[in-house]
C-alpha cells in the first residue's frame, strides 16, 4: 500500500512500471526497487530461504536481504531489495522446487532436526556415502540459473584518482567529503544507494552543497569492494569497475542494523526498523498496519516517529532495557503507547498460512511464559548496531570492543586511512556530522591541504546497541544466520562440539559464510559465543574480512581484459597465403599454411619435402634479437652463455646456450660477431623479454664496459633453408653465398641493409635474413617472387619443429624443462668449465661427478609401426615403473618412420637399447634409442659451401 | 569534439641511442639534451626525449643527426616504433580505460616523458595539450602496434558511444 506524498521519496508516480512476478502481474513507479514495489502491491513472501524453504519478506531493503534473490530472465540472484524496477520485468524467486506458493521444498522444514549444525562435515565422514551425499546436495543446493548461452559483456574496467576517497554518503560522509574538499583536496565520494543521504533524513542542504563542490565527484549506484595496498579501492559500478587510487581513505560506511533474535523472527513482515523507514521515506510504502516496536537504543525511538507520522498504528513498544531513558519514555507516554520496560519478544505469532507474521508474545527478559500476546501485522526492529568495517579491516585497522557502545570500532589506523560516524562508533546524529567534519579535515590534511580542525565529537550517551538481543526458546526457528537458516542451538551445539573458536565456528556452522557474509549475523554469533565461552565479544574476536566486501558480478570480474598480440611485419602475407594460427608466447605464428583440399598433416608434409628438396622460407621474426657493444661486449658474453665466445673470430656465429644459476638450461640462440666490440644474437621466441631483462640486470650488477640493445621488435628476420635457397637469394643480395657455414654477412638483401647468417637448425643450406623491421615486408615479398620458378612455399611452425627433429636439434622448453642440465639435453660440448666464470657454472661443478638422472636420447618406432604412435608427454616404462618422458615425436617423411626424443635412465641411453613407452589407452609401444640426427647425420647437407 | 582523433605518425623520422657517453654526444652534436631523466624538448621539426638517465629517442628531421659517427659509451638503438599521436575530449577517458598512471596529475610544463604500460603494451607517453584540448604523443614496439591500435580505436569507440560518465559534478 502507498502512502501519500512524502517528502523526498524517491519515486516517480507518473511513471509507473508494469512487471511480473511468479507469473502475475504488478505495477510499480519509476525509483522503486523491486522489493518496495512488491511490498507496495501486498505481496509479502519475496522468496523462500536457503535451507528449509522458509517463507521470507524484506528485512534490511539495504542490499543485503538474501532471501529475496530473483531470477531476472537470465540474471540470476538480482537483489530485490535494490535492484531498481524497471518496466517489462519478468521475476521468479531462485530457491523453490516449483514456485514461491506451491514451493516442494518447504517440507525441509520439517525435517530440521536431522539436519544439525555441520550436517555437511557429518554426511561427508562416510566415504561410501559420500557419492549419495554429493549428488544430493548438488541438486539441493545452489541458488538461481546460469544462462550459458548469456552473452559475455565485456565491462570496461578504468583507473581513478582522488587525494581523499570518502567511502559512505551518509550524514558523516557527506560531512567529511565537504570539509576536505573545503581545505583544497580533490575528493571521490561514493555510496551504494542511488541517492546521498544515507538512511538519514534532513540533510539535504548538505548534500546539496556537496553536489555543488566543484572538487568533489560524486559516485552514487558504487561499492567500494575491497580495500588493497597504497590506498587501492575498486569502485563497483552497474556497468564498470573504477580502481581508485586515492591518498587517504576516509571510512564512514556505516553500521548495518541488527536483529532480535526470538522465535520465528524470520517471519514476512518483521524487519529492521530501518527497513521500514526506507520503505515509508524513498518509496512511499506502508510496511504494516499495526505493529510492535522491538526497540534496545535512541534510534528506535526516532524511528517511531516516523511510523507515526507515516499513519502506522504502533501497538506497543517493547524495550529490552529496564533504564529506558525518561524523555523516551516521555515520548510514548504523549503518543499513548504502551511501553514494556525490559521485555522481549519471545516469539512472534505466524498467521494461519504461516506466511506472515500476525502477532508476538512476550515476556520480561530473562523469564519463560509469556506475559502477552499482542497482534499485529508487523515487527520493527531496533536493537543495536554493527559496524560496516570490512573495509577498515582490510586496510589493517586495529579495532577494539568498546563497552560503552558495544561494538567494534577502530583503534589504531593505518597511515592515511580514517574512520567517522556509526563505524567509528558515533551514532548521534549530530555527532556524526562533527566526526565527519573531524576526518575529512584529517584526511585533507594528511594529502598535504590546510591543517587538522580540531573539532570535539561528544561521546555517546547511550549506547546504540543492546549487548544480548537474543532469546532462547526450547523450540528454536530463532534464527541467527538467515542465509544459511542457523539457529540459536546451531551454534550452541557446535560450540559444545568443540568449535569454540570464532574461525572454527564459522567454518563449522557456516554462519556468516552466506551471500550477505554476515552482515545480520555475525555480531550475535560471536555473543553466543563469548557468552557461552565465559569470554567476551572482544576477546572472541572477529573473523577475518577479505575482499570483496559485497559480492562483484562476473561479468565485471570477467570484463574487458588486455592480451597484447605481437604481429611481425609479414603477418598479412601469411594470412594472405593461408596461414593456420597457433600463438607462441605473446605472438601468432602460422602453424602452417593450408592448401585447398590437403589436410593438415598433408599440408605439413608438403611444406617439409619443399624445404627438403626445393626451397621454403619461414618467418622466423619472433625470435629474440639484441644487440652488445662496447669494449668488453666479449666478456659479457662468456659471462652468461656456457661457451666461449672471445676467440670467436668476427664475421661468425656461435651456436649459444644460457643457463641459470643452478645449472638450469634457460635459454639458446646463436651468438654473431659482427665486430671486435660488436655482437648480434638471438634467443628464443618464448625467452625473448625474460633474456634481455636478467641480460640488463648481470650488466647493471657487472658494470662492464658495453651496453645491450634490444631489437626483437626492430628487427624482422625469416630463414630461406632448401638445396634451392642460394639459387634464389643470389639474385637479390651482394653478399658472395659462398661465406661458410656459422658465418654472417652484412650486406644488402632487396635493396635493404642485412644481416645474413647461415645456420642450419631444418638441416638444409640455409639462411637466416634479419633486417629492419620497416622492409621485412618487401624482402619477404622479393624472395618469395624470387623463389617462384623454383617452387618456393612458405612454411610454418609444424615443418621447422619436424626438421629440426630430423636434425636432433632440441627446442628449450619443450625437450627440456625446469630442471634439465646442458649435459642431461645432450649439451656437454657447449660447456666450457675451463672458463674463468659463467653463470651457472658452480652448479654444474658441483653436479659433474654425480650420476645423471636421465638423458635426452633419440629414438625411433619400429619400421612398419601401423598402430597408434606415442605422442609428446608419454611416459617411458621401465619394469613398469616411469622411467622417462617423451618430448618431441614425429612421422619424418624423409625417413618414413616415427622419430623422437625422450628422457631416458642414463644407463638406457646407449644406442640400439629398447625400451617402452605408455600411450594413453595404458598400451605399450616398443622404441629403440638411436643415434642423432636422424637425417643428414655428417650434416653436409647444411654446410654445403657451392 | 566528442570523438578521439588518431594520427599514426610512424613514419616520422626517429632514431635512438643510449649509453654513458649518449648524453655528451648529442651535445656534440648540438642536439640539445633534456636534463633531467623521463622529460623532453622540442627541436626544430621534431622533438628529443631522454628515456630515463642514459637513453634517448630524437624524432624527426634532427633524427638524421645521429648518423654521425659514434663515440666510445654510445649505442645506437634502432627505432621501428609504432607512433601515435591521440587528441580529443574523452582522451583522458581513454587513458583511464587503459593505463594506470594519472596523467592529469602531471605538470606539463616539466614536459614529462612517461614510461608505462597500456593496455598491457609497453609504452612511451609524452602528454600534452593542444588549443586547450588534451593530447598526447606515444611510441609503442611495432611489433604491438597494429594490436595496439585496434585495442585503442575499440575502446575509444566503446567511449564516444557511450553516454557521459555516470559520476556527477565537475572533474577537476
Amino acid at each position: 500500500m502507498r502512502l501519500p506524498p512524502q517528502s523526498g521519496e524517491w519515486i516517480t508516480r507518473s511513471k509507473p512500471l508494469g512487471f511480473r512476478f511468479e507469473g502475475r502481474e504488478y505495477t510499480g513507479f519509476e525509483g522503486d526497487t523491486v522489493a518496495s514495489a512488491l511490498w507496495a502491491s501486498g505481496v509479502r513472501v519475496l522468496g523462500h530461504s536457503f535451507k528449509y524453504h522458509r517463507p521470507r519478506g524484506i528485512l534490511s531493503a539495504a542490499n543485503h536481504d538474501v532471501n529475496a534473490l530473483m531470477q531476472a530472465g537470465g540474471t540470476p540472484n538480482v537483489r530485490a531489495d535494490a535492484t531498481p524496477l524497471q518496466a517489462g520485468m519478468a521475476l521468479t524467486a531462485v530457491n523453490t522446487f516449483g514456485s514461491l506458493e506451491h514451493d516442494a521444498g518447504s517440507v525441509l522444514g520439517g525435517f530440521a532436526r536431522f539436519l544439525p549444525v555441520g550436517f555437511y562435515y557429518k554426511a561427508f565422514h562416510s566415504k561410501r556415502l559420500f557419492p549419495l551425499w554429493e549428488r544430493l546436495f548438488r541438486a539441493m543446493t545452489g541458488l538461481g540459473r546460469v544462462d550459458f548461452a548469456t552473452p559475455r559483456l565485456r565491462t570496461p574496467k578504468r583507473y581513478g584518482f582522488c587525494d581523499v576517497l570518502v567511502v559512505g554518503a551518509g550524514p558523516s560522509g557527506l560531512s567529511a567529503a565537504l570539509a576536505a574538499a573545503e581545505q583544497g583536496a580533490d575528493v571521490v565520494l561514493v555510496d551504494e544507494q542511488t541517492r546521498l543521504g544515507g538512511s538519514t533524513h534532513g540533510t539535504s542542504d548538505l548534500i546539496d552543497q556537496v553536489t555543488a563542490h566543484p572538487r568533489i565527484r560524486v559516485f552514487t549506484d558504487t561499492f567500494a569492494a575491497g580495500y588493497y595496498a597504497d590506498h587501492w579501492v575498486p569502485l563497483v559500478e552497474r556497468d564498470r569497475i573504477t580502481k581508485m587510487r586515492a591518498r587517504a581513505v576516509v571510512v564512514a560506511a556505516g553500521a548495518y542494523e541488527q536483529p532480535a533474535v526470538f522465535r520465528y523472527n524470520d517471519l514476512p513482515g518483521i524487519m529492521l526498523a530501518s527497513a521500514a523507514q526506507r520503505l515509508i521515506r524513498r518509496y512511499a510504502v506502508r510496511p504494516a498496519q499495526r505493529v510492535v516496536v522491538l526497540a534496545a537504543n535512541a534510534d528506535a525511538y526516532r524511528a517511531l516517529q516516523d511510523f507515526i507520522d507515516a499513519g502506522i498504528e504502533v501497538a506497543t513498544v517493547i524495550d529490552l532495557r529496564d533504564d529506558v531513558p525518561a524523555e523516551q519514555q516521555s515520548m510514548l507516554a504523549a503518543l499513548r503507547i504502551p511501553l514494556h520496560r525490559g521485555h522481549c519478544i519471545v516469539e512472534a505469532i505466524p498467521a494461519n498460512d504461516g506466511k506472515r507474521v500476525a502477532g508476538v508474545r512476550i515476556a520480561a527478559v530473562g523469564a519463560v511464559t509469556p506475559a502477552a500476546e499482542i497482534a499485529c501485522d508487523g515487527v520493527f526492529m531496533s536493537v543495536g548496531w554493527a559496524p560496516a568495517a570490512p573495509l577498515l579491516y582490510q586496510a589493517g585497522t586495529k579495532m577494539r570492543y568498546d563497552d560503552g557502545v558495544h561494538q567494534f570500532v577502530p583503534d589504531t589506523l593505518p597511515d592515511g586511512v580514517f574512520a567517522c560516524g556509526r563505524v567509528n562508533g558515533i551514532h548521534t546524529p549530530a555527532a556524526r556530522l562533527l566526526d565527519g567534519e573531524r576526518a575529512g579535515s584529517a584526511a585533507a590534511a594528511h594529502c598535504g591541504f590546510g591543517t587538522m580542525k580540531a573539532v570535539s565529537v561528544p561521546a555517546e550517551t547511550e549506547s546504540p546497541t543492546h549487548p544480548w538481543p537474543i532469546v532462547s526458546h526450547p523450540k528454536g526457528k530463532n534464527f541467527i544466520d538467515f542465509d544459511e537458516d542457523l539457529q540459536l542451538a546451531d551454534l550452541e551445539n557446535a560450540i559444545q562440539e568443540g568449535f569454540d573458536n570464532i574461525e572454527l565456528m564459522k567454518r563449522y556452522s557456516t554462519v556468516g559464510m552466506g551471500p550477505s557474509q554476515g552482515k545480520h549475523s555475525n555480531m550475535n554469533a560471536l555473543r553466543v559465543l563469548a557468552r557461552a565461552t565465559g569470554s567476551t565479544p572482544g576477546a572472541v574476536g572477529t573473523t577475518t574480512a577479505r575482499p570483496f566486501f559485497h559480492p562483484v558480478p562476473m561479468s565485471h570480474l570477467a570484463g574487458r581484459g588486455f592480451t597484447p598480440e605481437r604481429r611481425t611485419p609479414m603477418q598479412p602475407h601469411h594470412a594472405a597465403a593461408g596461414a593456420v594460427w597457433m600463438p607462441a608466447g605473446a605472438w601468432q605464428r602460422p602453424e602452417y599454411y593450408a592448401v585447398a583440399g590437403q589436410l593438415r598433416a598433408q599440408c605439413i608434409e608438403g611444406e617439409v619435402l619443399a624445404v627438403r628438396q626445393g626451397v621454403g622460407l619461414i618467418d622466423v621474426g619472433t625470435l629474440g634479437k639484441l644487440e652488445i657493444r662496447g669494449p668488453q661486449a666479449a666478456e659479457f658474453l662468456e659471462r652468461v652463455y656456457i661457451s666461449k665466445y672471445a676467440g670467436l673470430k668476427v664475421g661468425m656465429t656461435r651456436y649459444a646456450v644460457m643457463c641459470d644459476e643452478s645449472g638450469v638450461v634457460i635459454d639458446d640462440g646463436v651468438v654473431a660477431r659482427l665486430a671486435d666490440d660488436h655482437f648480434y644474437f638471438t634467443t628464443t621466441t618464448s625467452g625473448a623479454a625474460l633474456i634481455y631483462r636478467e641480460l640488463s640486470r648481470w650488466n647493471t650488477l657487472w658494470k662492464l664496459d658495453c651496453g645491450i640493445v634490444n631489437l626483437t621488435g626492430a628487427m624482422a628476420a625469416m630463414n630461406l633453408a632448401g638445396p634451392k635457397a642460394r639459387a634464389v637469394l643470389a639474385g637479390l643480395t651482394d653478399v658472395d653465398l659462398s661465406f661458410p657455414y656459422l658465418a654472417v654477412r652484412e650486406g644488402s638483401v632487396a635493396g635493404v641493409p642485412a644481416r645474413l647468417l647461415r645456420v642450419g637448425f631444418v638441416g638444409e643450406w640455409g639462411v637466416e635474413i634479419h633486417v629492419p623491421a620497416e622492409h621485412g615486408a618487401a624482402v619477404w615479398d622479393a624472395l618469395m617472387a624470387a623463389g617462384q620458378p623454383h617452387g618456393i612455399r612458405p612454411f610454418g611452425v609444424e615443418a621447422q619443429r619436424l626438421l629440426r627433429l630430423e636434425k636432433g636439434h632440441i627446442i628449450i622448453g619443450q625437450d627440456t624443462d625446469g630442471l634439465t642440465t646442458p649435459g642431461e639435453a645432450a649439451l656437454d660440448w657447449a660447456v666450457k668449465m675451463d672458463k674463468l666464470f659463467f653463470v651457472g657454472q658452480r652448479s654444474l661443478q658441483a653436479i659433474a661427478g654425480k650420476p645423471r638422472r636421465q638423458q635426452l636420447v633419440g629414438f625411433m618406432l619400429p619400421a612398419g609401426h601401423a598402430g597408434e604412435a606415442p605422442k609428446e608427454c608419454h611416459l617411458v616404462i621401465d619394469n613398469g615403473e616411469i622411467a622417462g618422458r617423451v618430448t618431441s615425436i614425429a612421422w619424418s617423411p624423409s625417413l618414413s618412420r616415427h622419430i623422437g626424443l625422450a628422457y631416458v635412465p642414463s644407463d638406457m641411453a646407449t644406442v640400439g637399447k629398447p625400451f617402452t613407452i605408455r600411450l594413453s589407452d595404458g598400451s605399450l609401444v616398443s622404441a629403440e634409442v638411436v643415434k642423432t640426427p636422424f637425417y643428414d647425420p655428417d650434416n653436409l647437407r647444411q654446410k654445403e659451401a657451392t | 569534439m566528442s570523438e578521439i582523433v588518431f594520427e599514426n605518425v610512424s613514419r616520422t623520422p626517429r632514431a635512438g641511442v643510449k649509453g654513458p657517453g649518449a648524453a655528451a654526444w648529442l651535445a656534440a652534436l648540438d642536439v640539445p639534451v633534456p636534463r633531467t631523466p623521463n622529460s623532453w624538448l622540442p627541436l626544430p621539426g621534431g622533438l628529443i626525449a631522454r628515456l630515463g638517465l642514459t637513453e634517448f629517442l630524437v624524432e624527426g628531421s634532427e633524427a638524421e643527426k645521429l648518423a654521425a659517427p659514434l663515440a666510445p659509451g654510445v649505442y645506437p638503438v634502432l627505432r621501428q616504433d609504432t607512433a601515435l599521436v591521440l587528441k580529443g575530449d574523452r582522451l583522458n577517458d581513454l587513458l583511464l580505460e587503459t593505463c594506470s598512471v594519472d596523467f592529469r596529475a602531471l605538470d606539463l610544463a616539466a614536459r614529462p616523458v612517461v614510461l608505462t604500460s597500456m593496455a598491457g603494451v609497453g609504452v612511451t607517453v609524452i602528454p600534452g595539450e593542444e588549443a586547450g584540448m588534451p593530447c598526447c604523443r606515444l611510441w609503442c614496439d611495432g611489433t604491438y602496434g597494429e594490436w595496439f591500435l585496434e585495442t585503442l580505436t575499440g575502446v575509444a569507440g566503446e567511449l564516444t558511444q557511450s553516454s557521459q560518465p555516470r559520476h556527477q559534478g565537475t572533474t577537476p
